[in-house]
C-alpha cells in the first residue's frame, strides 16, 4: 500500500482505513468524482513488460540502516500453529479493490501490502530495508531511487523485479481497480514509477516533502504474472489467494467457518536482519466466530491462542475463570505508545459564551477525569495532555488540566460569571447564562456525560446535551455550527495542524479547524513544521503550538488507553517486549511463537486437569510509557 | 362535552356499566391516583427537603435552588453553591432547625458515588431500595418521574391527536365531497411516512424536547381515528335529528360538535386507552433507541436499554424494574380500556325492529 500523511505509513492495515475514514470525513483529499471516467483506460491492458530509462547512478549516495535490533527474539522457534478469531468471514481474499478494506485486512495485509520498499522500525522509528535494500533521496524530497532486493521472491517463486513494482503503479492508478482513493492517491502524489534496471526503479512524487520515505517508500510490488486487470478482475480473483511476498499464503478456506494460512517453507526473508524472530508459526488459522462473547468462549475453553480484550469491563471483571486460574490462558497488558487523533469536547470559539479563555478554562478545571475513570470506566485510562499524543510533537512539559473545582470557579468568576441566578446557574451582568449544548453521537458515553454534566452543574455551570447520528453530528462540526461537541479524529505519526489549527480556514465552513481557532502565531509555527528543512526547528515550533493550544483550552482532552490488552494459551510466547512500540493490533508484527514443549505440557494439564505455573504480572511496561502516564498524575 | 355526555342516558348508562366492571374500576381508581401522585414526584424522590425549618422560618426548596447561605451553610468554595441538605440534617441534628426529607432522598438525577467504593451500578441496599444504575442514580427515583413523564407524555399526546383527528375525521364524513376526497389522499400520503426516519431527522436539527415528541407523535398519531370517524359520520348525518337540527338552522359547526359528536364517541372512548398504551411504549422505544427526551431525563426506555447492555446482563435490578413498572401501567391501562370496550359494546343497547 500507499502510506499517506494522514496515518502512520507503511505498515499499512491502519493506514488505509484511517486514511479513507479522514478523506470521509473531512472531504479534502479525496475527489472520487474523477474517477468515473474508466472506459478510457480500459481499453489499454497494463503492460507487463516495461522499458528502462537511462540514469547515471555513479555519483548516487546510498543509504541504509543495518544497525537497529530485529524485529522479533532470539529465543523464538518456528512451528506450531496459532489460531486467532474474526467476526466475519471474509467478503474478498484480494488485497485491494471492492471489500479490501474489512476486518480480514488485518490477516491479509501483514503478509503483502505490508511489505513496502522500506519500513519504519516500529520500536526505533528510524527507516529499516525492508524489499528495498538501499536508498536515495533527492535535496528536494521528490526524486527517490531504490536498489531492490535481489532474492525477494513471491509466493509462487517467482522473483520480484523492478516490473512488478510498475506494474503495481499502473494497477493503482487505473479506475478498473475499482479503488477510487488508491486513484486518487496516486494522482495527487506521484508524478511516475521509473525501471532503471532489474533491480532498480525510481519514484517521482509531485510534492515537496521533508518527509519522503513517509510519503513514497510506502510502496509493494504486485505480481504482474498473476494479475490481469479487467473489467472482471474484481469477480475473478475475489476469492483467489493472492500471491504475495509476505511468509504466509492462504491454502485453505471454508466459506463461514476459516481460513488457514501456511507458512512458505523457504522464505526469502528468513535470513534478513529485520526479520529474525519474526513469523514462526507454520500455520494461522482465522476462524470466524460471530459475536465477541463467544470469542470469548472459546478462548476460555483454551481453543484459540490468542484474545484481544476490547472491552475494559471485561478486563475488570469477567478475568477469573477457570482456564486463567489453572494457568493454561494467561493475560498481559503491555504499554504502548501510537500516535491518536484528537478526541475530547470541542469548544466553538464563535459561541459568544466561549469567547472568554477564563470562561473555558474555567470548564477545563471543572472536567473531572478522575471521577470518571473510575465509575465508568474501570479506571482502565489515563488522560491525554496534548492534541499531539503519541507523537514527538507533543509539548513533554504539558501537564493536563487538572479537576479544581475552586480554581475553575475563580476562572468563571474572572470571565464575569461570579453570581448565581435564580436556578442557580452562573449568570454575568448582562443577564447571560452560563449555559450550553454539547452534541455527541457516542450513546455508550452517556454515562460519562451525565456524571460531568451534575460536575459542572454543583458549580453553576447548566450542560444541555443532544444526540445526534454520527454522520448529521459531523455535518455540524463542519459547518461550525455548535457550541461544543464530542469529537474523536484519527491521526498519525506526522499531524495536520494546518488542517485543525490554521487561520485559512478558520472562518470557513467544510474544514477540520471545527473550534474556529487560528492567529498570526501559530500560522507561523504551523508553517515552520511544514516547510521548515530543519527537525530540531519543526519540533520545537510543534511543541510552541501545542502549548499554545493547550493555554488556550478550547479543546477538552479525553484519555487513552496506550496499551494492547490480550489473553493468550500458556503455549503461546513473546519477545521479552512482547509488541513493538508501536503496534497497534497484535498480528501487526508476528514476533510471537508457539513452544512446542509448553504445548505439550498444556495438553497433559488440560487433559488432567491440572494446574500450570501462573504469571502474577499482567502489566509490562517495556518502553517505560505507563510510567510516564503515571508520572503526569494522569492515571491510576 | 362533558355536560352533554351526563345528558345523554345512553352515555350515562355506559358509563354506569364501566363503573360495575370491577377490574377496570379498580385499575382506573389505582392509576388515576398514581398519576395524580406522581404529580407530586418532587415530595416523594428529591435530594432537595420537603420542608427546612431554620431558625423560626419555614422554607419548602423542594421546587426551586435554595444557596447554602439561605441556611448559614457553607462549604470549601463560599456559600453560594446549592445547599447540601442531607449535610445540613446531620448539621441541624440537636437544634431546633430541622430538615424533613422526602421518603426518597435522591432525586433521579444525582451520581450518588462517593458513599460506595465501588463503580456503579449497585444492587439494591438499604440505601437505594431498586439499587443504582451505571452512573449511581437511584433506580426507583428514575422509575417514579419516568412514570410521570411517560403517562402525561401518552396523555398529552391521546389528547392532542384524538381532537385533531376527531375533528378531521367528522369533517371528512359530514362534509364529503372534494373535502373528503382531498383530505383523504392527504391522510393516505401522510401515513406513509415513515415515523422514525422523521423523528432522527428531526433529532438532527431540533433537540429533542418534550414538546417536541408531543408534537412530532400527534403529528403521526391523529390519523388513526379519522377513519372511525369519517364512517361514523357519514352514518349518523343521515339521521332525522342532524337534519332537524340543521332545519332548526343549526351550523355546520354546531351540528359536528354538539349533535354528531356524541353519538360518534363509541370508537372514540374505546381506542383512547389503548391509544394511551401507544404512546408509553413509544415515547419508551424511542428512548431506548436513544431519539427520546434528553439525557439524563429520567425514562424507562433508558433504563432498559442499560439493563440489556452486555456489561449489565447479570444485574437484574436494572433491566427487572422497568419491565415491571411497564408491565403494570400498560396492564392497568388495558384493563381499562377493555372494561371500557366491554361497556360500550353496542350489542347490549340494540334493539332490533
Amino acid at each position: 500500500m500507499i502510506g499517506t500523511p494522514m496515518t502512520s505509513p507503511l505498515r499499512g492495515r491502519i493506514a488505509i482505513p484511517a486514511a479513507i475514514l479522514a478523506a470521509l470525513l473531512c472531504g479534502c483529499d479525496s475527489k472520487p468524482a474523477e474517477n468515473t471516467k474508466a472506459p478510457a483506460a480500459a481499453a489499454t491492458p497494463i503492460p507487463t513488460e516495461f522499458a528502462a530509462v537511462e540514469v547515471d547512478l555513479s555519483n548516487v549516495k546510498w543509504e541504509t540502516n543495518l544497525d537497529d535490533p530485529p524485529v522479533g527474539s532470539e529465543k523464538a522457534i518456528r512451528g506450531g500453529t496459532f489460531t486467532v478469531a474474526t467476526s466475519a468471514y471474509p467478503l474478498t481474499f484480494r488485497l485491494h479493490g471492492p471489500d479490501s478494506n474489512d476486518l480480514f485486512a488485518n490477516f491479509n495485509r501483514p503478509y503483502a501490502t505490508d511489505f513496502t520498499l522500506t519500513m519504519l522500525h516500529p520500536t526505533t522509528d528510524r527507516f529499516i530495508p525492508c524489499l528495498a535494500t538501499h536508498w536515495s533521496v533527492s535535496a528536494d524530497g521528490k526524486t527517490l531511487l531504490f536498489k531492490l532486493d535481489p532474492d525477494v521472491r513471491w509466493s509462487d517463486g517467482k522473483p520480484v523485479t523492478a516490473d512488478d513494482y510498475l506494474f503495481a503503479y499502473e494497477f493503482l492508478k487505473n479506475p478498473l481497480n475499482l479503488d477510487p482513493f488508491s486513484n486518487q492517491r496516486m494522482e495527487d502524489y506521484f508524478e511516475g514509477v521509473d525501471k532503471i534496471d532489474d533491480h532498480t526503479i525510481r519514484i517521482r512524487g509531485k510534492v515537496e516533502s521533508w518527509r519522503p520515505l513517509y510519503d513514497y517508500s510506502g510502496f509493494s510490488p504486485l505480481p504482474r504474472h498473476a494479475i490481469v486487470l479487467d473489467a472482471e478482475w474484481s469477480k475473478r480473483d475475489n476469492y483467489k489467494p493472492p500471491v504475495v511476498v509476505g511468509p504466509y499464503t492462504i491454502t485453505d478456506a471454508v466459506q463461514g467457518e476459516r481460513v488457514e494460512f501456511t507458512r512458505i517453507a523457504k522464505w526469502w526473508g528468513d535470513g534478513k536482519h529485520y526479520f529474525r524472530g519474526m513469523y514462526n508459526p507454520d500455520k494461522i488459522v482465522v476462524r470466524v466466530i460471530v459475536e465477541d462473547d463467544r470469542e470469548f468462549d472459546f478462548m476460555k475453553k483454551g481453543q484459540l491462542s490468542f484474545y484481544n480484550v476490547s472491552s475494559a469491563r471485561q478486563w475488570a471483571t469477567e478475568m477469573n475463570f477457570d482456564a486463567m486460574e489453572k494457568g493454561w490462558v494467561k493475560r498481559k497488558r503491555v504499554f504502548l505508545e501510537s500516535p491518536e487523533g484528537v478526541s475530547g469536547f470541542a469548544l466553538n470559539l464563535k459561541t459568544p459564551l466561549f469567547q472568554s479563555k477564563d470562561f473555558r478554562k474555567g470548564l477545563q478545571h471543572l472536567f473531572n477525569f478522575e471521577e470518571l475513570n473510575k465509575n465508568v470506566m474501570y479506571s482502565a485510562y489515563y488522560r491525554k495532555a496534548s492534541v499531539f499524543y503519541g507523537t514527538e510533537f507533543q509539548n513533554p512539559d504539558q501537564q493536563p488540566y487538572a479537576y479544581d473545582p475552586r480554581m475553575a470557579r475563580e476562572f468563571l468568576a474572572k470571565a464575569g460569571f461570579d453570581k448565581r441566578g435564580s436556578d442557580g446557574v452562573l449568570v454575568n451582568t448582562k443577564g447571560v447564562r452560563a449555559s450550553f449544548t454539547l452534541l455527541y453521537a457516542t450513546k455508550s458515553f452517556e454515562p460519562h456525560l451525565s456524571l460531568i454534566q451534575n460536575a459542572y452543574k454543583a458549580a453553576g455551570v447548566e450542560v444541555k446535551l443532544q444526540f445526534l447520528d454520527g454522520g448529521a453530528l459531523f455535518n455540524r462540526a463542519l459547518e461550525k455550527g455548535f457550541d461544543a461537541l464530542m469529537i474523536s479524529m484519527t491521526g498519525g505519526y506526522y499531524p495536520e495542524p494546518h488542517q485543525y489549527f490554521s487561520t485559512e480556514f478558520k472562518d470557513k465552513p467544510q474544514n477540520n479547524n471545527f473550534w474556529g481557532f487560528g492567529t498570526a502565531e501559530t500560522d507561523k509555527l504551523i508553517d515552520v513544521y511544514r516547510f521548515g528543512k530543519v527537525a530540531e526547528e519543526r519540533v520545537k515550533a510543534m511543541h510552541e503550538l501545542d502549548r499554545i493550544i493547550h493555554d488556550e483550552a478550547f479543546i477538552i482532552l479525553f484519555w487513552t488507553s496506550s496499551y494492547m490488552r490480550f489473553l493468550y494459551r500458556y503455549d503461546v510466547d513473546f519477545p521479552e517486549t512482547y509488541q513493538p512500540k508501536r503496534a497497534q493490533t497484535a498480528l501487526e508484527y508476528q514476533t510471537f511463537w508457539i513452544d512446542p514443549a509448553k504445548t505439550k505440557e498444556l495438553e497433559d494439564a488440560m487433559k488432567a486437569g491440572a494446574s500450570l505455573p501462573l504469571d502474577p504480572k499482567v502489566d509490562e511496561d517495556p518502553y517505560g510509557v505507563k510510567a510516564a502516564l503515571e508520572k503526569a498524575g494522569a492515571g491510576t | 362535552m362533558l355536560t352533554l355526555l351526563r345528558l345523554d342516558p345512553v352515555t350515562r348508562k355506559r358509563f354506569a356499566r364501566f363503573r360495575a366492571i370491577k377490574r377496570g374500576w379498580y385499575a382506573l381508581l389505582i392509576l388515576a391516583t398514581a398519576t395524580i401522585l406522581s404529580l407530586f414526584c418532587e415530595l416523594i424522590a428529591n435530594s432537595r427537603p420537603i420542608m427546612v425549618s431554620y431558625n423560626g422560618s419555614w422554607y419548602f426548596p423542594a421546587y426551586r435552588f435554595m444557596p447554602m447561605s439561605a441556611f448559614g451553610q457553607s462549604n470549601e468554595f463560599g456559600d453560594e453553591d446549592e445547599a447540601d441538605y442531607r449535610r445540613l440534617k446531620q448539621e441541624f441534628a440537636g437544634t431546633e432547625n430541622w430538615v424533613l426529607m422526602p421518603p426518597i432522598p435522591f432525586d433521579p438525577i444525582e451520581n450518588d458515588l462517593a458513599h460506595y467504593d465501588t463503580p456503579p451500578p449497585h444492587p439494591p441496599d438499604g440505601r437505594h431500595i431498586l439499587g443504582t444504575d451505571s452512573t449511581g442514580r437511584d433506580v426507583l427515583a428514575r422509575l417514579l418521574y419516568g412514570f410521570r413523564i411517560s403517562i402525561f407524555f401518552a396523555l398529552v399526546v391521546v389528547l392532542g391527536s384524538k381532537i385533531i383527528g376527531v375533528g378531521i375525521g367528522l369533517m371528512q364524513g359530514y362534509l364529503g365531497g372534494w373535502f373528503d376526497m382531498g383530505s383523504q389522499r392527504f391522510v393516505e400520503i401522510w401515513s406513509t411516512l415513515p415515523f422514525l426516519y422523521v423523528v432522527i431527522l428531526l433529532a438532527s436539527i431540533f433537540e429533542p424536547s418534550f414538546a417536541l415528541l408531543v408534537i412530532v407523535f400527534i403529528a403521526f398519531d391523529w390519523i388513526g381515528i379519522t377513519y372511525y370517524m369519517r364512517t361514523e359520520a357519514y352514518r349518523e348525518k343521515a339521521r332525522e335529528y342532524v337534519q332537524a337540527a340543521r332545519a332548526m338552522g343549526a351550523s355546520h359547526f354546531r351540528v359536528l360538535f354538539v349533535h354528531l359528536l356524541p353519538n360518534c364517541l363509541v370508537p372514540l372512548v374505546t381506542t383512547i386507552p389503548f391509544a394511551i398504551i401507544g404512546g408509553i411504549f413509544g415515547l419508551t422505544a424511542l428512548d431506548f433507541l436513544g431519539y427520546g427526551l434528553p439525557v439524563p431525563t429520567p425514562s424507562w426506555g433508558q433504563l432498559v436499554d442499560q439493563g440489556l447492555q452486555s456489561g449489565n446482563r447479570g444485574k437484574l435490578w436494572l433491566s427487572l424494574s422497568p419491565f415491571v413498572a411497564i408491565v403494570a401501567t400498560l396492564s392497568l391501562v388495558s384493563l381499562i380500556g377493555e372494561s371500557v370496550r366491554e361497556a360500550f359494546d353496542p350489542r347490549l343497547y340494540v334493539r332490533y325492529e
